[in-house]
């Protein structure tokens, strides 16, 4: 297992009287992308910003590796927040080399850096135009490469995705792998199920300031992700219902979604299927992380999970 | 602190290379420069251009020998000539625009000390005024004629004058009282000019401490380094820029002020202990207006919205204007006293104050001084307060009750 860059424990924080972190504990290891999930207001963002010393948690500790309890090494750490922008009216290369003498990163290997990224995203021969002159898009190819131009050793991306036409979500997708590859510890937060779902070595979800679902990506589907399973047919929703392992059944027109047990074996499940059940078309697959965000976040997977706690 | 002089390198370097303060940076001085000698230049031209003609009557032979020396030592823009013709016949003469003057200096009109004098509608007004200089050498003549003595000629132009004399060291005074007043206001001056340019570009800071919030990078600078570290790192760049504004400004004017009042020893003057204190004040000053607009900046994010109370903070720098005619009229009277020892007033008032005064009231310095450097301090630690909460609140203004609250916080 790759070595811990950071530890977040115990996290707890509230604004006025409601508290909007509980308890809330992560690893980020270095070559790993650690995804922290959850819907808006989860208090991802929070978590984040109190990681960078932003704000400050009235309970917990946030421990840096190879660092003293409470310093946050900030020139090893490379931030995208979610609110994000820059200054319009500046050059390019000015803003990434301030950003890169912030952090204490040499100017020159900075420039040289900063000339190869802007290459990489399709922005060659544009690191004396001004932000101002940018498309959005650009905008942001911008902001992620002011994040990494340093060569940080944990790098905190906030909705990174966030904007961005398929193109460059691909762009940025591949590069955050590679970044990973080369050893940064990569924390991503961000609302694209089916890209945290391709990237992500580990992830923990948080709802209302909880955390609900930690682990690694395989610990994770094995643990919540089970089947589902989509008939085409006419066929009632009660009669569905009461086949064995459903869970539970959404139906569209002629389109039945079946939620299965995750405790099912599925070749001896196809085997008993009833046979009156109409079927022009049928699909088992495993539930992807985009639904088990949807349950979490409407309080599907929590209210299940009670019922069979007080069963 | 090295982070706080990256921002403020940041600061300076980005508004250096921004063309609009480029422009007013040398523009400044280039209008002034056009304000101070326009006016003098446009006056002088004009009456280059079209010199009045006087035509003098003179049956009493009197102007050659005893008018027209004057005339020509009051350096007047005057063509003058004496003709024998009549008001009526210099009339006809005259040419279409024409600007000129019949002057009637006969007899009677010597009597009665009533000359009459003919223009046209192109005659300056200020004819009127400069033919006034006439009156002495024509009343000196009267007098001469009635007989009398040059004591007694003396006595009855001279007049009675009143002039004021200070107790101590007199003689001195009297001789260089001119010159001591300049030589108090030249140091004066400067540092009001530094005070006024690092104000000037201290209301800059409240500019980008608000633009940074507009354009969310905040929170990517912040995650180098601290909130106090950023705000310091502003309110040197922008000292850095005023006074870089000073330099330039100096650098362009200087030789003008040099060769405009080339008689006086204006370097001489400048460079005096008292200058050291007046800068001292006006960097306290700059402090003070700062610390409030670098916390206000971080308070507001859409200009277009802000309330009466940062209008009438950003407003604050202005309040010793209200205060200049009674310091003019009494240095030491109660309301000089008294803005000594409000802060927002005290650095323009201290200034003002002793570039007027002889002797300078030390006691009232030292507490003005006090209560700006006490006053600089607390402002410091309520903008730090206000400036770490405000500058990532995104999205509205803070109002009053937000920043009471991050202060209490």
């Amino acid at each position: 297992m790759s070595e811990i860059a950071l530890t977040v424990q115990s996290l707890q924080k509230s604004f006025k009287d409601q508290q909007v972190l509980h308890d809330v504990s992560f690893n980020v290891r270095k070559g790993e992308i650690t995804a922290l999930l959850g819907p808006n207001g989860a208090g991802k963002s929070t978590t984040i910003r109190s990681i960078m010393g932003i704000l400050y948690p009235d309970h917990g500790t946030i421990k840096f590796h190879g660092e003293k309890e409470g310093q946050i090494p900030k020139h090893k750490i490379g931030y995208l927040p979610e609110e994000r922008g820059l200054y319009k009216n500046v050059k390019i290369m000015d803003i990434l080399l301030y950003f890169a003498e912030l952090k204490d990163y040499p100017l020159k290997r900075a420039k040289e850096r900063a000339l190869s990224y802007l290459k990489k995203f399709g922005l060659e021969g544009k690191d004396k135009v001004s932000i101002e002159e940018l498309s959005k898009g650009m905008g942001q190819k911008v902001q992620f490469i002011a994040s990494i131009i340093h060569e940080p050793e944990l790098l905190i991306l906030d909705e990174p995705f966030s904007g961005l036409d398929p193109v460059s979500q691909e762009v940025f997708k591949e590069e955050i792998r590679e970044l990973a590859r080369n050893g940064t510890a990569i924390l991503l937060s961000a609302h694209q199920m089916n890209l945290v779902e391709e990237m992500a070595d580990r992830l923990i979800m948080i709802h209302k300031g909880r955390e609900v679902i930690s682990g690694t990506m395989d610990e994770v589907k094995r643990q919540y992700a089970s089947f589902k399973c989509t008939i085409h047919g006419q066929n009632e929703e009660k009669k569905l219902q009461a086949i064995p392992f459903v869970n539970r059944v959404e139906q569209h027109d002629n389109v039945s979604v079946l939620f299965l047990d995750q405790n099912l074996k599925a070749a001896d499940w196809i085997r008993k299927l009833p046979a009156d059940i109409h079927i022009e078309e049928f699909r088992l697959d495993r539930v992807s992380l985009h639904e088990i965000f949807i349950d979490v976040a409407s309080d599907r997977t929590l209210a299940a999970e009670e019922e069979e706690k007080y069963a | 602190m090295r982070n706080s002089l990256k921002v403020a390198r940041w600061e300076f370097k980005r508004n250096v290379k921004n063309k609009s303060f480029v422009i007013s940076l040398l523009l400044t001085p280039v209008l002034f420069i056009l304000f101070a000698t326009l006016p003098t230049l446009l006056s002088g031209s004009g009456s280059d251009d079209d010199p009045v003609n006087v035509s003098v009557s003179d049956p009493s032979g009197i102007w050659a020998e005893q008018i027209e020396p004057f005339v020509t030592s009051a350096d007047l823009n005057w063509e003058t000539s004496v003709v024998n013709a009549s008001p009526d016949e210099w009339e006809a003469g005259l040419e279409e625009d024409e600007s000129a003057v019949y002057l009637a200096l006969d007899e009677a009109a010597l009597r009665n000390g009533q000359v009459t004098y003919y223009t046209t509608d192109e005659t300056p007004d200020s004819f009127a005024g400069e033919v006034q200089l006439l009156a002495a050498p024509l009343q000196q003549m009267n007098l001469q004629n009635a007989g009398l003595s040059d004591e007694q000629m003396a006595a009855v132009t001279n007049g009675v004058q009143f002039n004021a004399e200070e107790l101590s060291d007199s003689e001195q005074a009297t001789a260089d009282s001119g010159l001591n007043e300049l030589a108090r206001i030249i140091p004066g001056a400067f540092a009001g000019l530094i005070l006024f340019s690092i104000v000037m570009t201290g209301m800059m800071i409240f500019q980008s401490a608000s633009q940074e919030k507009k354009e969310k990078v905040s929170e990517i600078v912040l995650s180098s380094l601290t909130p106090s570290d950023l705000m310091q790192g502003k309110i040197i760049g922008y000292f850095w820029l005023g006074m870089l504004q000073v330099g330039v400004w100096l650098l362009i004017a200087f030789p003008f002020v040099i060769w405009r009042f080339n008689d006086l020893p204006i370097m001489e003057y400048l460079f005096v202990p008292e200058l050291a204190l007046l800068i001292v004040i006006a960097l306290i000053g700059y402090l003070l207006f700062a610390a409030l607009f670098v916390g206000l900046g971080a308070t507001i994010e859409d200009m277009s919205s802000t309330s009466n109370f940062q209008g009438l903070v950003m407003m604050l720098p202005f309040s010793p204007v209200i205060l200049i005619g009674p310091i003019l009229s009494d240095p030491n009277g109660i309301a000089a006293q008294v803005g000594s020892y409000i802060p927002f007033t005290s650095p323009a008032v201290l200034i003002m104050r002793l570039s007027l005064l002889e002797e300078w009231p030390w006691v009232e310095i030292a507490i003005g001084i006090s209560i700006l450097i006490l006053s600089v301090w607390l402002f410091m630690k309520l903008a730090g307060k206000i400036f770490e909460v405000g500058i990532l609140l995104y999205g509205k203004n803070a109002s009053m009750g937000d920043m009471m609250k991050w202060i209490r916080s």
